[in-house]
């Protein structure tokens, strides 16, 4: 089924009632050539490129819950290719390129919105960070301004500019970065890799990891055992439990991050707008809703909520930057389990196992890595040598201390990311 | 959340700061081989359960503590001092 | 030679009245730290008891006596405030001066309980928090260290937060009063 114009003028005019499911809901095989576990954004994503870039369709994503039911089905929603570090640059850039053909290799709408993203700075340093990251995001090819006070007051005139704390010394503009309909991304990306074969299982939780002489044989699931010639295993927020059944411990804690939604308003924020000093971001929902969040919470947790300090530290940070935003009133609030990894960069590797690869340590920014992930982890299963833009996140890179790519600063060590 | 200190009673989560996995108590010996000294720094446990966690009381009596505390409930089950648990 | 004026750390700031409350400073005169070294700190009580009349304060207490107070600060820690130290406490404890270090206010009246229950996150109403209880916690994002005198409620923060502390509390002061006087 192909989504058009006249698709949706038709249907509309035939009370909508040809609309099929967008993908079947299969039995398991007994066997699959590749067993992907996850049925997230990059596990989807990681199923849809196996199939289109490589031809490979004997493959099934195992979901436990629920497809798209995790952190893509509910986060920040925002997209973008501004990081200063070799191997994250070109990664993510690699991934924004994805992001922009999205819609039509998907044929799917996920509302992929390039309003811009807007990182503000506040001292002088602040700045001279920004130039040199923005040299690194055009040296890359992406797009970056340097804006004055004056260019920001323009674009964004709610802000307080002469914060006594944190006056606004310019900004940092990524035209191309911008917000994506998160459910819709896992959807297309669901539906692609249906169309083209691929089993998306729901409802199947994986139990153990079958290893014999060191490679990897299939997988046991609540839905019985599955045989497959390899694994990759795509479950952030939950690496550690899934790596565990492989015998594997990671480079990994798991943090919760709060985002928060307020009633729907009229148009008032046109950009993704950051507030790095006050770990705090916002941009406006297509409903109208305002979406932000801040910090971690900084203590381990799968209890998906947060605490009331980092909450309240959030709404400091919102009113610090936009007394506006004091008559807005929050709707919910919920906590998303981050896979946070040392120096925090992402993993897509190989393991000690042959044929069970891992992608995992996306930390709080995995949703705009979702089509690269997912590129990057295919080229890495079906052709076992790394995708180039990808090279970079190696397991092994925290023991041999080769390749740290640390973007803030502070060192690979837990709990500074 | 709220931890109980030994020295200072029940306080504020506000008051803490968290350092992590308590693995940090259990150094490899001076001799051990280096891949040893770097899975005790990056490899994690990271269990969705119970845990054994060190915090800091960073705003109260500044001392180390070692916190069982369960991660999906965030029910805590003990607090001690660090001193106790560790010969060093 | 150029004549220097010694100024307070509130200088300029207070006192202040609001409501029912008010915030004023205090001289503390000379502040030292006492840490005891390990498996000394029976003996530095007793040191400290011979020279300043005082013992070292369990944790969450002040200790007091005509002229010399020893508050508890953390973890075997405690300032002895007002005299100079006997020199004789060195034998069983790091010493530091610390005048000039901090600032010191009071907060009394009323409402006193009130206001601070809207910046630090601990019980410091009488029942809770009798006189000669001592606790370090935050005034918003401030450490600072509380302590109550027969006077009211004695606050210590790092000199060079004098200000924000003075603004947090006298903010808050004015919210309360006017919360009174509202009914």
């Amino acid at each position: 089924m192909r989504f058009s114009g006249l698709k949706v003028l038709a249907q509309g005019l035939t009370g909508n009632r040809g609309w099929r499911p967008h993908w079947r809901d299969p039995e398991p095989k007994p066997e699959y050539d590749i067993v992907i576990i996850g049925g997230g954004g990059h596990g989807l994503a990681t199923a849809f490129y196996l199939a289109k870039e490589h031809g490979l369709t004997n493959v099934a994503v195992l979901e436990k819950g629920y497809l798209g039911g995790g952190n893509v089905g509910r986060n920040t929603t925002i997209v973008r290719a501004n990081y200063g570090l070799p191997g994250n640059s070109e990664f993510y850039s690699h991934s924004l390129k994805l992001w922009e053909g999205m819609e039509q290799e998907l044929n799917f709408n996920t509302m992929m919105s390039q309003r811009g993203v807007l990182n503000l700075c506040h001292s002088d340093g602040q700045r001279d960070a920004f130039a040199r990251r923005g040299n690194a995001m055009r040296n890359q090819g992406d797009d970056a301004e340097l804006l004055t006070p004056e260019q920001v007051r323009e674009m964004v005139p709610f802000l307080d500019f002469d914060n006594g704390r944190f006056p606004i010394y310019g900004g940092l503009w990524h035209a191309r970065g911008g917000t994506a309909r998160h459910d819709a991304v896992a959807w297309g990306y669901a539906r692609g890799a249906d169309i083209r074969g691929v089993d998306l299982i729901q409802n199947c939780e994986v139990t153990g990891i079958d290893v014999q002489e060191g490679r990897v044989t299939g997988v046991q699931t609540t839905r019985g055992a599955i045989r497959a010639r390899k694994v990759g295993i795509v479950v952030a927020g939950r690496s550690g439990q899934v790596a565990g059944l492989a015998g594997m411990r990671l480079p990994i804690e798991s943090h919760v991050l709060q985002a928060f939604v307020t009633e729907g308003l009229k148009p008032c924020i046109d950009q993704v707008v950051t507030f790095g000093m006050g770990h705090f971001y916002i941009s406006q929902s297509d409903k109208g809703g305002l979406v932000f969040g801040g910090d971690l919470d900084f203590y381990a947790s799968y209890a998906a909520r947060g605490n009331l300090p980092m909450a309240e530290h959030v709404m400091e940070a919102a009113m610090t930057l936009m007394p506006m935003i004091g008559k807005a009133r929050v709707l919910r609030s919920w906590g998303g389990i981050m896979d946070m990894s040392p120096d925090g960069s992402p993993i897509i590797d190989k393991t000690g196992i042959e044929g069970l690869y891992l992608n995992c340590g996306w930390c709080y920014g995995g949703f705009k890595a979702v089509p690269g992930s997912g590129f990057s982890f295919a080229h890495l299963i079906a052709q076992d040598r790394h995708h180039e833009p990808a090279a970079g996140f190696r397991l092994g890179r925290f023991s041999t201390g080769r390749g740290i790519m640390d973007e803030e600063g502070t060192g690979a060590q837990h709990n500074l990311h | 959340m709220r931890l109980t200190c030994p020295i200072c009673g029940e306080r504020d989560r506000r008051e803490f700061y968290y350092q992590g996995d308590a693995v940090m108590l259990d150094r490899p010996g001076a001799e051990a081989p280096a891949q040893d000294w770097a899975d005790w720094l990056h490899l994690r446990d990271n269990p969705a359960g119970r845990t054994r966690e060190l915090w800091y009381h960073e705003a109260g009596c500044t001392a180390w503590l070692v916190v069982e505390r369960d991660t999906l409930t965030h029910e805590v089950f003990s607090v001690g001092l660090v001193e106790n648990a560790d010969a060093d | 030679m150029v004549d220097l004026t010694a100024l307070t750390p509130c200088s300029g700031l207070l006192p202040l009245r609001k409501g029912t409350v008010t915030l004023s400073e205090l001289d503390p005169g000379r502040i030292t730290s006492l840490m005891p070294f390990r498996g000394q700190g029976a003996a530095l009580s007793a040191a400290l008891e011979r020279a300043h009349g005082l013992g070292f304060p369990a944790p969450g207490r002040v200790e007091q006596t005509e002229g010399a107070t020893c508050l508890w600060t953390a973890k075997d820690q405690a300032f002895l405030i007002g005299p100079e130290p006997d020199p004789a406490l060195a034998d069983h404890a790091a010493m530091t001066d610390q005048s000039d270090a901090w600032a010191v206010v009071l907060l009394a009246g009323e409402d006193a309980e009130d206001v601070l229950a809207r910046l630090v996150p601990i019980d410091l109403r009488p029942v809770a928090f009798p006189e000669g209880a001592a606790a370090r916690s935050l005034c918003q994002h401030m450490t600072v260290s509380i302590s109550r005198r027969a006077e009211g409620l004695q606050i210590m923060c790092f000199r060079s937060m004098a200000r924000t502390l003075a603004h947090e509390i006298a903010d808050v002061m004015a919210l309360v009063a006017g919360r009174r006087a509202a009914g």
